[in-house]
């Protein structure tokens, strides 16, 4: 069995956002930069995958080579190899042709990633790599087993919760709780050292041209209510209209 | 000239209020940009007075669907209608099962498609999509020089409207979608009784302050009373104190209710990224420095099981 782990790097779920001189871009200076936390999911159910079945385990990210370190942890917290397509990931369409177009001929049984990036949250990608590859594609993931050739998921759909089975080749979107995110070993830090994050050169096929970005300031009212008068906030909701 | 299609989204032959608004949207994009006609495709029965109220309607198509829609195979019959249909643009208000369709169609057409999209507009050279990114905490302007186009919306979505001429007469058609082996479904568990968390007008949400999970009762005593959907915060799924579809934030779900109330839960960057869309945000919290109280309208320093029961009493003596 073949499994590749496609994960995104994205600034930390802490970070305030602002945008850099060109206002089309946000700032990257003094930020941290994570993997998904979504992909991080993917990542860490697909590694039990692979200690449960021995199976290969590739670690594939479009962007540049700032995201070697963490490429690196993957590999830490173990994957057998990384592939890093050397680009910047522009949109959701561009970010799936390079996969398509790496995965095409490499016979994966297996592709994860997380449901969406939690930058632009499109959450289409593992999609249009399905169909791209003609895999079948579930998304968003929430168990998933291996049953010999089959896969028995529980997805959510717009109108709650399925349980189905798929056959390999397949793509998933994950979301917890597929797996608990893990934390990388002495030991993983120390092998991941020597393991080979190749590097490929991408094919270019983006439509969109990023012109304008803002960041929403929501402003709230901050007004406060004492305890003892509690109940003049369901007034204060009424005469609001908001119940 | 070209045609545009509109995906809609309807329970019970009920249109949802965001499709309706989609396709007042497209009535008036059509107009300002030349387009033909509009063909909706649903997957409900619609009655022919449906669309009374929204002009340019071509033709309505229902998508019956047979099994799991989850590879090429089973949405083909569906873009062989397309095909023929001489359609440039396709809008829908976001989804995960016209997400999925949409993503095969962008595939096999070689068009982009653009998620989360809040604002649309014609330029010289082709289209402006303004779409929302990091939770709704930025937006993102794109420019693409195609003709044909999807658009994903966000449900807060803004438009300028044209003034509409009468209605036209709609046919209806229908076509089913494939089925294949491979995919089967084992067992549905539909969301019963409680109002699905991402259509919800109002929110109450429930954190680790609540302490374990037989404390719940007021929480959804208050939910009944308002009408209102119950969420959680992570730890508190994480716990499995309260199912996961309830938990709302970064990884969780996203919500946009006009009213949001956050009780026990301490507003954490991750959790406020959940439900910064929320028009009003009431906050009830012990701690006088829980951080929420800086992203709250209205604020209470209190202990909730103080706080909900008499607001509960307040409501039910009205
Ligand atoms: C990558 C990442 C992603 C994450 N994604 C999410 C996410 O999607 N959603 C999410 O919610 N979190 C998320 N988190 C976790 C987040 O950082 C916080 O840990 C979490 O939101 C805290 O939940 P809480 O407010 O319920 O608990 P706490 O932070 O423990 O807060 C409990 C609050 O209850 C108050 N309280 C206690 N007792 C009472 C009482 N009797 N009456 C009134 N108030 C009381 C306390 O003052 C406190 O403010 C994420 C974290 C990471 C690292």
């Amino acid at each position: 069995m073949k499994i590749l782990v496609c994960i995104s790097v994205v600034p930390d779920t802490t970070s305030k956002i602002t945008l850099d001189s060109t206002n089309t871009r946000i700032n990257s200076e003094g930020i941290t930069f994570i993997v998904g936390p979504y992909d991080d999911y993917a990542l860490s159910r697909a590694i039990e995958i692979k200690e449960q079945t021995q199976a290969e385990l590739v670690v594939l990210h479009v962007g540049s080579s700032d995201s070697d370190a963490l490429i690196r942890k993957c590999l830490a917290l173990g994957a057998d190899r990384a592939v890093r397509i050397d680009t910047a990931a522009l949109d959701s369409y561009q970010v799936a042709q390079e996969i398509i177009h790496y995965a095409k001929d490499q016979s994966f049984d297996l592709i994860m990633m997380g449901k969406e990036s939690i930058d632009y949250n499109s959450g289409i990608v593992h999609a249009l790599v399905a169909h791209g590859l003609s895999y079948n594609h579930f998304s968003p993931v929430m168990h998933l087993e291996l049953d010999a050739n089959k896969l028995i998921l529980e997805i959510e759909t717009d109108s709650g919760k399925s349980k189905v089975s798929t056959t390999l080749p397949a793509i998933l979107g994950c979301q917890e709780p597929i797996a608990e995110w893990k934390i990388p070993s002495m030991r993983g830090i120390m092998t991941a050292r020597t393991k080979e994050i190749a590097v490929i050169s991408p094919i270019h096929s983006n439509f969109e041209q990023h012109i304008a970005a803002h960041v929403v300031e929501t402003e709230r009212l901050q007004k406060m209510i004492s305890a003892e008068d509690a109940e003049s906030l369901i007034d204060i909701l009424k005469s609001e209209n908001l119940i | 000239m070209k045609n545009l299609a509109v995906f809609i989204d309807s329970k019970n032959g009920q249109i949802s209020e965001s499709s309706k608004r989609l396709l007042d949207l497209s009535s008036s994009w059509l107009v300002q940009n030349g387009l033909e006609g509009i063909y909706v495709y649903g997957f409900e029965e619609q009655s022919s007075d449906s669309f009374n109220s929204f002009s340019s309607i071509k033709q309505y198509i229902h998508i019956t669907i047979p099994g799991l829609v989850n590879n090429n195979q089973v949405i083909a019959p569906l873009l062989e209608d397309i095909k023929q249909k001489e359609i440039d643009q396709f809008f829908y208000v976001k989804s995960l099962l016209v997400d999925s369709i949409a993503a095969f169609l962008a595939e096999s057409l070689s068009i982009p498609l653009v998620s989360n999209v809040i604002k649309l507009a014609k330029v010289s050279d082709g289209y402006q999509l303004t779409k929302s990114i990091f939770s709704g905490k930025a937006t993102l302007t794109t420019e693409i020089n195609n003709n044909s186009f999807i658009a994903a919306f966000n449900k807060s979505f803004t438009f300028e409207t044209t003034s509409q001429a009468g209605n036209l007469a709609i046919s209806q058609a229908v076509i089913a979608l494939g089925t294949d082996a491979q995919n089967k479904l084992i067992e549905n568990y539909p969301l019963t009784g409680a109002i699905p968390l991402p259509d919800a007008a109002i929110v109450v949400g429930a954190g680790r302050g609540f302490n374990d999970p037989s404390n719940w009762g007021i929480v959804e005593d208050l939910a009944k009373e308002l009408g209102a959907a119950t969420a959680c915060s992570k730890p508190v799924s994480d716990l499995n104190w309260r199912p996961h579809h309830e938990h709302v934030g970064q990884t969780g779900v996203k919500i946009a209710p006009k009213l949001y109330i956050a009780c026990g839960i301490s507003g954490a960057i991750q959790h406020l990224a959940g439900v910064n869309g929320s028009r009003k945000i009431v906050v009830i919290n012990n701690d006088p420095e829980a951080p929420f109280f800086k992203h709250a309208d209205y604020g209470i320093v209190g202990d909730v099981f103080d706080v909900l029961p008499r607001l509960l009493n307040k409501l039910k003596s009205h």
